[in-house]
């Protein structure tokens, strides 16, 4: 089997690099800003439930198909994708899934890589380590705690922030001094990744950036102000003067977004009609009014769900790879209609892989180690990064005899890569992420 | 002599029987006497010796022996008397001082014109007033048999007191016109007779004025807040019930309230309601949202509303042909066991097929069972990931960690035990075939032998379920497994109050409920109208009925925002078959649509916490600066009738229209039916002042409205 793998020693040098690059910023991103406003956004698509990875990327040479077909068949039933409907990827003996043809494409041109076997990790991890216990992560295998620990990256499984809330803490006095929003955006309901200790996001409804909508004419004005007025009497209860600060965001937020985006000319972009194409296309619009917004650096979150394939896998799985695919084509081609496709990186992240092993209900169970998609102009695509699982049951990269793969990459390192090329120097890296030293590099060098 | 009768005609005026005078003889020289001496000069005075304040008394005075029959009139030796005293005219008519003076008596008297020595003198006696009432209000002190009495009227004087059915009560002496005192009756009592008596001199009771008692047996705000608690929304009407009956008498009639059944879903052809849409869930929607809003066993349906929160089931990948089953099951069981829901809801076509269990297969050689029930059961629906004290805090190990409560292993045995499991066939045939996918989504499923796993299987605290059981055995001994593992009570009853009453019980109160699981006094564990009473009956429950200012309560989730919309304000169902589930189209914005979630994990998870705070406030999930706008739009939408299938008069012959002339009138109704006649004086103000100078009163109630179903006050049920 002629596996690509691209050690992360080999591209140390390159963090280091890096890292100089980040140490001396502020004169060249100056200057450069004279001519191209310094702008750089991340944008985070959580796919809820648990993608199997497993059949996202997988080996097409001889034995490495061989080995994955004969362990996803069994009893009767196969969830193993045939190997001539796989998509071809330049340079590597994988494929994608038959539904990612605008992640192949992306990826073939040089915009898009592969991250192999990420998982949450509180520092490297040996088969031996697992077993013993002393340093897995908390309560894996489970949606909600592996969900917040890959948002929040953190050292341990309980906190009240995630790391693009963090990142927020550390760049908002450098950057976005002037903006009338916070860094951080969702278009899919609060969630830890987008709390910060003294950030939290802006939330958006696709499709719904104005503020409220009122049917009393001439009384409106005086409506809003006696509405206004009751958020701000002083009641005891926690949990009101909570809702009153909510509130009291709300409309001010809305008032800047309607303001910024009233008269901007609609992308030509379009987007797929489906619940994740809208969620980019309002993170495109609202990145598009960027300069009125005052923002330099933004994060967005966005997300779909029901990746939790217990059953009738195939075809669910391939219903859900279908949306996110074009959808995030077009929000590339989004950015590059606004001149800025090297400025955005978009990257995926998810609760867990699922088990190597299917069950017996056409479908699979909850594992851990798991690959991700990270596209934009600044990628530097067309490459599988880390190191892919051995796809043995019970081998060394097994957590047990499932297929529940020992991550080979930390989900901390992920993040942290995408941190560094966002902005956050290397001497505030461990702020960001308390346990990154514990890690060979804090750069795995994609972007 | 003459007598003169010159008190008032008021029967309850003591003998003021007039009286003689005393007759002195007056010598004019000197006082010399005897034979052939010049006549003397006497004056007979005559008149009532007692007198009530002022109040008036003629007296008459007869002069003898001289012409002269000129008198002057005198009160305690001064010529015409004082203010103080009482004042005396030339005619002798005493009027007596207003209020008592230092004494309780006064000397009338008469001295001669004609004779400086012919005087006579009288002492009179004044008397307190008589009270006069002209109203009384009997008040209810909370939801007791204790009444407030408040009596206006006049002549009151300090010492006065209220008499309530002949019953003297320590009395407060507010002024002269008013007078207070607190009464406790028998039960029972619809009347109350008020009368007042001021104290001697003179003590006399008044006339009686009658006061019907309103017995309430509990107060608007613990009627209001109760039915928050336990109702998709108070109504008048239902607060009126409450406060007749009381909270205790409402629970016993709730938990007797038959279930309102959610009507099974035809496959083919689609009912009406959702043939146009030709998927079933709109029909689901459509049936639950009816039963909430209009269901007369709301506390059943409610407390199934909050079990469907925890054990969540999502037509987003199951029929809605499945959930009439599931649903029913919910409500049916809701006052049962707690048991009992567990294997309903196992073996329901709705959890199966959401969850998997159904169609979960015995693994062959190179498979797994399938683990999603199997978890999820134990995580979200039992006993949580950490081993929990009786109060809902974590054990912690020697290394101060949380425990955890299961293993990867123990996941994989119970999913072995789940397996072999189908749906039933229409009708109740054998079923064969497996999966059989053909079946029935309105019966519990059924067990194929042959599929299931016949392994032994290790499950929690040792216990094992020996090889060669049965598919039934198995489930049984898994369920009774789980159900009796300490963490259940204190996993559910938070949950089960976070729904109902407040995101952050105590831990004392978490263990006052979880004791109730484990035991209802009878030895009974589970018992779910023993565990809903002491939810709703605590302590912690009750504080906010008598402080508005208590730090408690829950965010009024979206769904639960629209059912109180509908049945406070009375809207309508407009659409031409019955309809309701456009109402879905309007909370879905907002995050939450019927049995509609986007995972398991339900529209909010219960342990959330508000960002920058340690507030654990699990609705607070769905509650950001996106959906806080989009509320405000809807409140727009509710108050001008704007509500696709519905409808509602708020114009201005409206019973809201009408109350609108008077604002503070509109503005203290809304916070009776919204706010448990909590709401705050500035709220109030603030809310009175904007609608005031409205010249529409129709505007006036949908400024109204909009202010307070917007404000944080009314979200937070507190």
């Amino acid at each position: 089997m002629q596996l690509r793998r691209r050690s992360f020693i080999k591209y140390a040098s390159l963090a280091a690099a890096g890292n100089l690059a980040g140490m001396r910023p502020f004169g060249a991103l100056n200057a450069l800003a004279a001519t191209t406003p310094d702008y750089k956004a991340l944008v985070c698509i959580f796919l809820y439930g648990g993608n199997d990875a497993n059949n996202m990327v997988i080996p097409t040479d001889t034995a490495g198909y061989g080995r994955y077909s004969s362990v996803r068949t069994a009893g009767g039933s196969s969830i193993a994708l045939a190997q001539n409907t796989l998509l071809g990827l330049n340079g590597v003996n994988y494929g994608l899934h038959p539904s990612l043809p605008e992640i192949q494409s992306l990826y073939n041109s040089g915009a898009a890589a592969l991250i192999t076997n990420v998982g949450t990790l509180t520092q490297p991890l040996t088969k031996a380590q697992y077993q013993a216990g002393t340093a897995n992560p908390s309560n894996l295998y489970s949606h909600p705690d592996q969900q917040e620990e890959w948002q929040n990256a953190a050292a341990s499984g309980v906190t009240t922030t995630g790391w693009a809330g963090r990142v927020s803490d550390v760049l908002s006095g450098s950057y976005n001094t002037s903006a009338t929003i916070p860094m951080v955006t969702s278009v899919a309901g609060d969630t830890l990744f987008c709390n910060g200790v003294s950030t939290t996001p802006v939330s958006v409804s696709p499709g719904n950036l104005g503020g409220a909508s009122c049917s009393e004419g001439s009384e409106c004005s005086a409506r809003q102000t006696a509405a206004q007025s009751l958020i701000t009497f002083n009641s005891g209860v926690s949990l009101i003067t909570a809702d009153d600060h909510i509130t009291s965001n709300a409309y001010s937020y809305a008032a800047t977004l309607t303001a910024a985006t009233k008269s901007v000319t609609p992308l030509t972009t379009v987007f797929p009609a489906t619940g994740l194409g809208a969620q980019l296309k309002q993170i495109s619009q609202i990145i598009q009014v960027r300069a009125a917004l005052g923002v330099q650096r933004q994060i967005f979150f966005c997300g779909i769900g029901n990746f939790d394939t217990h059953s009738n896998q195939v075809a669910l799985q391939a219903s859900l790879l279908s949306q996110i695919s074009p959808a995030m084509l077009a929000f590339y081609n989004s950015t590059t209609e606004m001149g800025i496709a090297n400025q955005v990186t978009s990257f995926t992240m998810s609760d867990f892989a699922r088990t190597f092993q299917p069950n017996s209900n056409t479908g699979t169970d909850h594992a851990w180690g798991s690959h991700h998609i990270v596209f934009g102009g600044a990628v530097k695509g067309g490459s599988l990064y880390g190191t892919f699982p051995s796809l043995v049951l019970g081998g060394t990269d097994d957590s047990g005899t499932n297929g529940r793969w020992i991550p080979s990459t930390g989900s901390v390192q992920y993040a942290a890569t995408l941190a560094s090329w966002f902005g956050v120097p290397a001497n505030q890296l461990a702020t960001v992420f308390p346990n990154i030293g514990t890690f060979a590099t804090a750069n795995l060098g994609f972007v | 002599m003459l007598h003169l009768r010159l008190f008032r005609a008021s029967p309850k005026t003591p003998s003021a029987t007039a009286l003689l005078a005393l007759a002195f003889l007056a010598g004019c020289s000197g006082g010399s006497t005897g034979s052939g001496s010049t006549p003397s000069v006497t004056v007979a005075l005559s008149g009532a010796t007692t007198v009530r304040l002022s109040e008036t008394t003629q007296f008459a005075a007869i002069v003898s022996g001289s012409a002269n029959t000129a008198v002057v009139w005198e009160v305690n030796g001064v010529a015409g008397g004082s203010n103080a005293t009482g004042t005396i005219s030339s005619s002798g008519l005493y009027t007596a001082p207003a209020a008592m003076p230092g004494t309780t008596s006064v000397t009338v008297s008469v001295v001669s014109a004609a004779s400086a020595t012919a005087t006579a003198t009288v002492t009179e006696s004044l008397l307190n007033p008589i009270a006069v009432l002209s109203s009384t209000t009997v008040t209810q002190v909370g939801s007791t048999l204790s009444y407030s009495i408040d009596v206006i009227g006049s002549n009151f004087v300090s010492g006065a007191v209220i008499l309530a059915n002949g019953t003297a009560l320590t009395t407060t002496y507010v002024s002269s016109t008013e007078l207070q005192a607190t009464v406790n009756v028998p039960s029972g009592t619809t009347t109350l007779t008020v009368m007042v008596s001021n104290p001697n001199p003179g003590a006399v009771n008044s006339s009686a004025l009658t006061a019907n008692l309103s017995y309430v047996a509990a107060t608007p705000t613990e009627a209001a807040r109760f039915l928050d608690q336990t109702s998709f929304g108070p109504t008048a009407a239902s607060i009126a019930q409450v406060q007749s009956v009381g909270m205790n008498a409402y629970l016993m009639q709730q938990f007797n309230m038959p279930t309102t059944v959610l009507a099974s879903i035809p496959v083919s052809p689609f009912p009406a309601v959702c043939l146009s849409s030709n998927t079933a869930y709109p029909c689901a929607e459509s049936e639950w949202w009816t039963t909430a809003i209009t269901g007369p066993d709301q506390l059943r349906q409610r407390v199934a509303f909050a079990l469907s929160e925890m054990f969540v089931v999502s037509t987003q990948s199951i029929p809605g042909q499945a959930i009439p089953q599931f649903h029913n099951a919910l409500a049916n069981d809701a006052f049962g066991n707690f048991a009992t829901i567990m294997k309903d809801v196992t073996l329901s076509p709705a959890m199966g097929g959401y969850l998997n269990m159904m169609n979960s297969a015995a693994p062959a050689a190179g498979q797994i069972a399938n683990e999603n029930y199997a978890r999820e059961n134990m995580q979200l629906f039992t006993i949580g990931l950490y081993a929990l004290n009786q109060d809902g805090t974590h054990q912690l190990d020697s290394m101060g960690a949380p425990i955890p409560s299961y293993t990867q292993a123990q996941v994989q045995a119970f999913a072995r035990a789940y397996t072999g499991w189908t749906l039933a066939n229409p009708g109740g045939a054998a079923v064969t075939k497996f999966p059989n996918n053909s079946g029935d989504y309105n019966d519990p499923m059924v067990a194929v032998a042959k599929y299931h796993d016949t392994t032994a299987k290790t499950l929690l605290n040792g216990t094992v379920l020996n090889a060669g059981g049965t598919a039934e055995q198995d489930l049984d001994g898994a369920l009774g497994n789980i159900f009796a593992d300490s963490n259940v009570g204190p996993f559910v009853c938070t949950q089960l109050i976070q729904h109902l009453v407040t995101s952050t019980p105590s831990p004392a109160y978490v263990s006052r409920v979880a004791a109730i699981f484990a035991n209802n006094g009878n030895g009974v564990r589970g018992d779910m109208q023993a565990v809903l009473r002491a939810i709703l009956m605590d302590t912690e429950a009750r504080a906010g009925d008598t402080n508005a200012s208590y730090n408690g309560g829950h965010l009024r989730e979206p769904i639960l925002f629209m059912t109180a919309m509908m049945r406070a304000l009375n809207f309508t169902n407009a659409d031409p078959n019955g309809a309701y589930y456009n109402l879905s189209n309007y909370t879905t914005t907002l995050g939450e649509r019927p049995y509609r979630a986007n995972s398991v994990f339900n529209f909010f998870p219960p342990d959330y916490v508000i960002p920058g705070t340690t507030l654990n406030a699990p609705e607070f999930g769905n509650e950001n600066s996106a959906t806080s706008i989009l509320q405000l739009s809807l409140a727009d939408s509710i108050v001008n009738n704007k509500i696709a299938s519905f409808t509602v008069d708020l114009s201005n012959t409206s019973a809201l229209g009408v109350m609108a002339t008077n604002p503070a009138n509109l503005t203290d109704y809304l916070g009776k039916v919204f706010m448990h006649s909590q709401m705050p004086a500035n709220m109030r103000t603030t809310i009175i002042n904007a609608i005031t100078p409205l010249t529409s009163n129709a505007q006036r109630v949908r400024v109204a409205v909009y202010l307070v179903i917007t404000s944080s006050q009314y979200k937070i049920i507190h």
